[in-house]
């Protein structure tokens, strides 16, 4: 890896962010209805979360305010994820079952950097925008420093994209082995909705499982409660050693995976 | 510049039955079939060279071609391209050849083929003066340089193809790999693509390998055919070897239709040299329903005592003499053979 | 008059086939999309009241929500499928033309082979819910009303996808238009939340769509909390709504076809 080939990764990326542009033009539709599904989406979480207010003040230890600032740091993650990689993970399977990873093999690039740069959601970039006017608003009053910072918060949210891209890829990469994975698919979506919470609302042993095994507490509830409250080095090394668990796996799998494919591809 | 030592390649497959039985035996005891797909071909290719690669469907041409680019490994034996494993997949490797399948699409549909030919653009590093040149020479060439604006989506298939095939010449390859590039063309598109493919051979110098269905790609391109059978290699040599044996071929029409052991027996022709007209006969049967139009593959010198010998025996409304097609000489081929060792030695 | 059934019945036939081609993935994946939803539900009504502290919600205690969670897990699965997708696909990819050429209606071969494994799946939750439903105080008979509640929701779920999937005729895709139906149809049918949590100011909202026929209905009725003269007034709004269905289909697809037709497919 040297600059020559991050450069060409960079160029490579910037045309596949410029195609997708291009052809999303030509499908207005997509525009409206990316931005109306997620205002529905946002509008029925602050709802619930407000009548669950009306009759207790705080949930899980946090206060309405700071869990509507979980909500526009969770939000501002998915968005991301939602932008450039979501899409790509649904065509996994069809990557692998028709054989489009055939095309992939033969180019001078890495394969599953071209397959997780093909599709992008760029629309769904107003929805960074939502989340973040939702942080905007509730910072103040739920005990947000600022300053400095924001670059943590920024850093969170790339961590949220990393946690969900190495989740979704650990649940796509079985379509290896086996044709009918979508099932896999919907139960991440299923288990998925565990994101959506503050982890702190749900039992210890559901607890221990959303931060370590399926670490959907990354995503919202982690950053939230390191840019209010801090988190100890304990709580770090665990970030850490979990998310660098998910990427060995996730490389030992597709090799694997891939010498699978190559042996069973006619 | 290629050269393939006796591989061979087979394919496992889990056999899956039907029911509830069906499902547990394969948690338990899973039963595989075995397909080989190659049974020790062995060949080499110089650089520059076209070559054409026939055979049946499931004769193995597709296995050979994955091989050969890299995408599979086989199962036994070598095979080399431009000095390399093809399986190793290195990055020069990858930068040096081009895989164009003739179903399967390699650009994005939905934009133009001027912003599709970005991405590849991009992944090669082409420098962009260079890119440049060579999307106006390549565009020219092919006459599509007015439908680079155009979403692919809304091209004919031959433009499509035009597309796809651009886009695989971008980074000037030494070999290409060819799978049916002409399916589903209209005779006047594949006409052009194969104008260009020679063009480019002889320009580039690159080294071509191609399938196809179609005898006009082959006779027209190719300097060398391989033709695979079954996962054997039956012949390997210039198309001209193929057809230049001083065999030629004798249509008569009968009254009444004969058997084929009879006219074996008048004429002394093998069976296998005498095909019916207008018959359906496949691969596997040797049975052909008699007609009264009958092919005879014979030397040109025995003409004239066949024709002695089938007018004294039966009534003849017409006769013709023609030159061996390559297609005949082909399905002659997957009939017998035997033959083939006495003729290309 | 032969004709007409048969092809029917093969319709049937042939999607009760595909989807259970390979039984046991199907069962597996049937109790699967069944069960964790209603899992991960329960356990956040469990976190809500048990962890969080609260004692009701809306005026329903723990046990209701519970009550409620596991008694729509019967009604779920019924619910209408996605293919309202198929058809949109169908005439964008201009693979419709095929069905235009036979005597059967696209429409309704669709539909039919696309209720076959739902009407399996009703007749499995009915039996599972007849058999243990007692314990829990459901009565029979009222389960078997809400079961035919939940087969004329299905109907009703592709009749409007159907009539949304013909802006395909006229647009590129009307991919992201049945999205979004989706969406409002998960959150408006009672699969996510009950809708009596619903605010009574916002309470138009739900009861002004035919959604809450495919989930929340059913299931009030079965855990008894609607009377029979509420279920049967339901019911005729029900049939109401196929009507309109019915009409709205023809209508829009005979338009489209038309347009269809007219550039050449």
């Amino acid at each position: 890896m040297n600059i020559q080939t991050l450069k060409r990764y960079f160029d490579v990326f910037h045309v596949q962010v410029r195609n997708n542009f291009i052809r999303e033009a030509v499908y207005r539709t997509n525009f409206l209805t990316a931005i109306v599904v997620d205002l529905i989406w946002i509008g029925v979480e602050f709802s619930l979360f407000t009548i669950l207010y009306a009759n207790t003040s705080t949930l899980g230890g946090w206060s309405q305010v700071q869990t509507y600032f979980f909500l526009g740091i969770f939000f501002s993650s998915d968005a991301l994820f939602t932008t450039f990689f979501q899409r790509n993970f649904w065509n996994f399977s069809d990557l692998v079952n028709k054989g489009e990873l055939d095309i992939l093999l033969t180019k001078p690039i890495s394969p599953i950097f071209l397959a997780l740069t093909r599709w992008m959601n760029l629309t769904a970039l107003f929805n960074l925008f939502l989340g973040a006017g939702i942080i905007f608003r509730f910072k103040n009053e739920a005990g947000f420093q600022g300053g400095i910072q924001w670059l943590a918060l920024a850093g969170w949210l790339l961590i949220g994209v990393l946690t969900a891209g190495l989740m979704r890829f650990t649940f796509s990469i079985w379509i290896f082995w086996t044709e009918r994975s979508w099932a896999l698919s919907r139960l991440y979506y299923q288990f998925f909705s565990f994101a959506t919470k503050p982890d702190t609302l749900y039992p210890q042993a559901i607890r221990r499982v959303i931060l370590t095994v399926l670490p959907f507490a990354f995503i919202g509830s982690v950053p939230t409660r390191a840019l209010l409250n801090g988190l100890t080095s304990y709580e770090y090394l665990q970030i850490i050693g979990t998310l660098g668990a998910f990427f060995l796996i996730n490389r030992t799998l597709w090799q694997k995976g891939l010498q699978r494919y190559q042996s069973a591809s006619s | 510049m290629i050269q393939v030592d006796n591989i061979k390649r087979s394919f496992r497959s889990v056999k899956k039955e039907e029911g509830w039985r069906g499902t547990l035996n394969l948690l338990l005891k899973p039963q595989y079939t075995s397909h080989e797909a190659l049974k020790g071909v062995s060949f080499s290719i110089e650089p520059g060279a076209f070559v054409g690669l026939i055979g049946a469907n499931g004769a193995g041409k597709t296995t050979l071609l994955k091989i050969l680019s890299g995408l599979i490994p086989p199962t036994e034996g070598s095979a080399t391209v431009l000095g390399q494993n093809p399986f190793e997949r290195s990055l020069h490797f990858r930068h040096s050849i081009s895989l164009v399948m003739g179903q399967k699409a390699q650009l994005w549909w939905d934009l133009p083929a001027q912003d599709a030919f970005e991405l590849l653009r991009a992944i090669y590093n082409i420098p962009i003066p260079t890119y440049r040149q060579r999307l106006e020479e390549l565009s020219t060439l092919l006459d599509v340089k007015p439908l680079l604006q155009t979403q692919i989506r809304r091209l004919s298939l031959g433009e499509r193809m035009k597309m796809e095939l651009i886009g695989a010449l971008l980074h000037w390859p030494k070999v290409i790999f060819l799978d049916e590039p002409t399916i589903g063309l209209d005779v006047l598109a594949a006409h052009k693509l194969r104008e260009f493919l020679r063009e480019f051979n002889q320009r580039q110098k690159a080294t071509i390998i191609l399938t196809s269905h179609n005898m006009d790609d082959i006779e027209r391109l190719c300097t060398r055919v391989l033709i695979l059978r079954q996962g054997s290699l039956i012949f390997d040599g210039a198309p001209s070897q193929l057809t230049r044996s001083g065999l030629c071929q004798l249509r008569v029409q009968t009254l009444r239709p004969v058997p084929k052991t009879e006219l074996s027996l008048w004429t002394g022709i093998s069976p296998n040299a005498i095909h019916y007209s207008s018959t359906e006969a496949d691969e596997e049967s040797s049975e052909e329903k008699p007609t009264g139009t009958v092919l005879f593959t014979l030397e040109r010198e025995k003409i004239v005592s066949t024709l002695q010998t089938l007018m004294s025996r039966t009534t003849l409304i017409e006769m013709g003499i023609e030159e061996q097609s390559l297609e005949s000489v082909i399905q002659n081929l997957y009939a017998n053979e035997t033959q083939l060792a006495n003729r290309s030695s | 008059m032969q004709t007409k059934l048969n092809w029917r019945i093969a319709a049937l036939k042939n999607g009760l086939q595909d989807a259970t081609a390979y039984r046991l993935e199907f069962l597996f994946e049937v109790l699967g999309s069944a069960a964790v939803p209603a899992a991960i539900q329960t356990l956040f009504w469990y976190a809500i009241f048990k962890v969080g502290g609260t004692q009701e919600l809306g005026g329903l205690k723990y046990e209701d929500f519970v009550a409620y969670t596991l008694t729509s897990i019967l009604f779920t699965q019924i619910r209408g499928g996605d293919h309202d997708f198929e058809l949109q696909e169908m005439i964008r990819s201009g693979g419709l033309s095929n069905y235009l050429l036979r005597p059967c209606g696209a429409v309704e071969f669709v539909y039919l082979r696309g209720i076959a494994p739902k009407l399996l799946i009703a007749a499995l939750s009915l039996g599972v819910g007849l058999a243990i439903g007692q314990a829990f105080g459901i009565q029979p008979g009222h389960l078997i009303g809400a079961m035919t509640l939940a087969l004329i929701g299905n109907i009703i779920h592709y009749q409007i996808g159907a009539a949304l999937a013909t802006t395909a005729f006229y647009w590129e895709e009307a991919y992201s238009l049945l999205m979004v139906k989706n969406l409002l149809v998960s959150l408006l049918c009672g699969e996510l939340l009950p809708l009596h949590l619903f605010p009574s100011h916002l309470e138009w909202i739900w009861k002004s769509t035919p959604f809450y026929l495919y989930v929340y209905g059913p299931t009030q009725y079965a855990l008894g909390r609607w009377s029979n003269s509420e279920y049967f007034f339901h019911l005729g709004m029900g049939l109401l709504w196929i009507m309109a269905g019915w009409a709205l289909v023809n209508f829009t697809w005979r338009s489209g076809i038309k347009r269809y037709l007219s550039l050449g497919g």
